[in-house]
């Protein structure tokens, strides 16, 4: 009978120091996006990436319409030297009377592209599937770090106009609604080490 | 006129603006099929219930979406409009679905504030014969109670100049609705136009001495008689600092009443608004009063929409006797009343008899007006003046040319800015 190796025992110290610990070290793994590379444009992968929850989510659940940001950007170090950035908005509805979940989705363009009867996991797929970002430029064993940022737009705020002149309402100006944000990275990345997809138009 | 090509251009970037895509949104394919709004306590159904917490025009602007093909962005702006008619914390829609196939519930959901800070601008325009004037406030909105204060410069609507501080409070429940009281402060300094001056020196008897500054309080308590009609009653104490070197002080101090009706009659395919008041400021020497005076006016105005078509007639009339201080008097040729005619040639003191009337049509954005009134005092010939005019009005934003009718030489007058 083999002796238990003592070397994975962890004490009941280590224990209460890794749960101390485990909140500073979120799961990094999680965050980081798959990227891939057509031969011009870099991608990201809807793996693993959701933004459609949240207060944004319950709008959209309301009859709303949420516009939702999506920004790539490529840095020439850890996340400091911007090399490129891009971004893209897609307006994102939920359809009251559909069965089951249901959304719609459309980019204000050039061109315009919309996309209907959507599920919720092929709604952030089609949004991702519309953002990317050229990698002309950067030499194929060069280093590069991505950054995806997902955000949704807060309401708009009143309109200023009514009967009775221009109005402000300051309290609402100044604590506006928190915008949902996320951030994925991904880095040290090179072009040569990418996934290689093919070349093709976009979803729509 | 160096500010009419910017205001033309703001005006029509406001103008020409166009909504939101509804196609941007699924549920616009759907139809409303009814809209319920939801307070603190409250629910109505507008599709078959009416309420008196919300004001007719926004209640026409709700059901008017009733049986029409969705906006959703038209509803971000009704939600607008509940958020500040009712002064509330947020005002917030959802969809839901609605009995019959393809329509949806439209349901607003207030939630009552507790607090809030706004700024306002009540007024900024532009004349081309009395310059700039504007009106500006911060205010504080705790439950009923407003809270505000301000500054203002205006050369519009008095024969003086007047810059200075405005302050209110208002309680608009005075522990029932029924009752509601303001309290309105204002601190100015006045300047006058040379004609002004030149009248004065000319005929010292026909108005009272210039000033170079006024303090006004007017506390006033505002009853709901019988819905529609509400008596006000307060009192107004203004203290008045001579031009003389030696800088005399005299008050002006009156009881004021007024009564006010306001009836607004829906019928399919139009509305019509009646709008009346008359009111009497009282000055006598029983208030301690160094001018002693009585100040009648009366107003009606009738309004007619159909559609895009818009008419309203405004008359006004009104009646010194005794003598009023100078910004009591009243003053035809400004932005407001005998548009097109500058205030200082038709009479640079004011007058302390007036009477006006304003026909006016709307189509959309578009105006045209027709002004006749007179202003005088009591020993002097009526002298009816006319005026026409074209423009264009979105919002509170106004552009216009008046012109006024009269033989030989024409000048056209521009007027552009926020009218409230």
């Amino acid at each position: 009978m083999a002796e238990p190796s003592r070397g994975l025992q962890i004490s009941r110290r280590g224990w209460l120091l890794a749960s101390l610990l485990a909140p500073l070290f979120p799961a990094r793994g999680a965050d980081a996006p798959i990227v891939t590379f057509d031969g011009d444009n870099l991608h990201v992968s809807s793996l693993g990436v959701h933004f459609l929850r949240g207060k944004s989510l319950n709008r959209l659940k309301e009859g709303s319409t949420v516009e939702y940001v999506a920004a790539i950007s490529l840095f020439r170090d850890q996340f400091v030297t911007l090399l490129k950035r891009t971004e893209a908005h897609f307006l994102v509805s939920y359809d009251v009377l559909g069965t089951g979940d249901v959304f719609a989705v459309s980019t204000p363009g050039p061109p315009p592209r919309k996309a209907m009867n959507l599920s919720l996991s092929a709604t952030e797929t089609w949004c991702l599937e519309n953002v990317e970002i050229s990698a002309a430029g950067i030499a194929r064993d060069r280093q590069f770090w991505l950054q995806l940022e997902l955000r949704a737009q807060p309401p708009k705020l009143s309109p200023v106009l009514g009967p009775e002149g221009i109005s402000v309402d300051l309290i609402e100006v100044l604590t506006p609604g928190a915008d949902e944000r996320q951030t994925f990275r991904a880095g040290p990345l090179r072009l040569a080490d990418l996934v290689r997809t093919p070349r093709k138009g976009r979803a729509g | 006129m160096k500010y009419a090509l910017p205001g033309c251009l703001l005006l029509a970037s406001l103008l020409f603006a166009g909504p939101q895509d509804g196609d941007r949104n699924v549920n616009a394919r759907y139809t409303v099929e009814t809209v319920i709004v939801s307070g603190k306590g409250w629910t109505t159904n507008l599709q078959s219930q009416t309420t008196n917490k919300i004001s007719t025009g926004l209640l026409h602007q709700l059901t008017a979406i009733i049986g029409q093909k969705l906006n959703p962005d038209a509803l971000d702006t009704l939600a607008a409009n509940l958020k500040k008619e009712l002064n509330a914390r947020q005002v917030t829609h959802r969809l839901v679905p609605g009995e019959a196939p393809e329509q949806v519930r439209v349901e607003f959901d207030v939630r009552p504030a507790r607090a809030s800070l706004g700024m306002n601008v009540n007024q900024l325009l532009y004349n081309s014969k009395q310059g700039w004037s504007g009106s500006g406030e911060a205010a504080v909105t705790v439950q009923q109670h407003i809270f505000a204060i301000g500054l203002v410069s205006n050369g519009d609507w008095l024969p003086e100049r007047f810059s200075g501080i405005v302050a209110r409070y208002e309680d608009k429940s005075l522990g029932t609705d029924r009752l509601s009281f303001k309290f309105e402060a204002e601190s100015v300094r006045s300047q006058w136009n040379q004609a002004t001056e030149s009248a004065l020196a000319a005929n010292p008897q026909e108005a009272p001495a210039l000033y170079r500054a006024r303090l006004r309080f007017q506390p006033t308590a505002t009853v709901v008689l019988a819905k529609p009609l509400t008596l006000t009653v307060g009192a107004r104490i203004e203290r008045f600092e001579d031009q003389s070197p030696a800088a005399e002080f005299e008050g002006a101090n009156a009881a004021i009443v007024s009564l006010h009706y306001h009836q607004t009659i829906e019928s399919p395919g139009n509305q019509q608004e009646v709008d009346a008041d008359c009111s009497l400021h009282a000055a006598t020497r029983v208030l301690n009063s160094d001018y002693v005076y009585a100040m009648r006016s009366a107003g009606f105005r009738y309004l007619f929409r159909s559609g895009k078509h818009i008419v309203t007639d405004n008359a006004w009339a009104g009646f010194i006797s005794g003598q009023a201080p100078l910004s009591d008097r009243f003053v035809l040729g400004n932005t407001y009343y005998l548009r097109g005619w500058n205030k200082f040639e038709i009479d640079p003191l004011g007058g302390n008899r007036a009477v006006h009337n304003s026909v006016e049509y709307h189509y959309g954005p578009f105006q045209a007006f027709y002004d006749v009134g007179a202003v005088w005092d009591e020993s002097q010939p009526i002298v009816a003046r006319h005026s026409v005019g074209l423009g264009v009005r979105e919002s509170v934003f106004s552009l216009a040319v008046a012109i006024p009718m009269r033989s030989g030489h024409v000048e056209p007058i521009f007027i552009m800015g926020i009218l409230p």
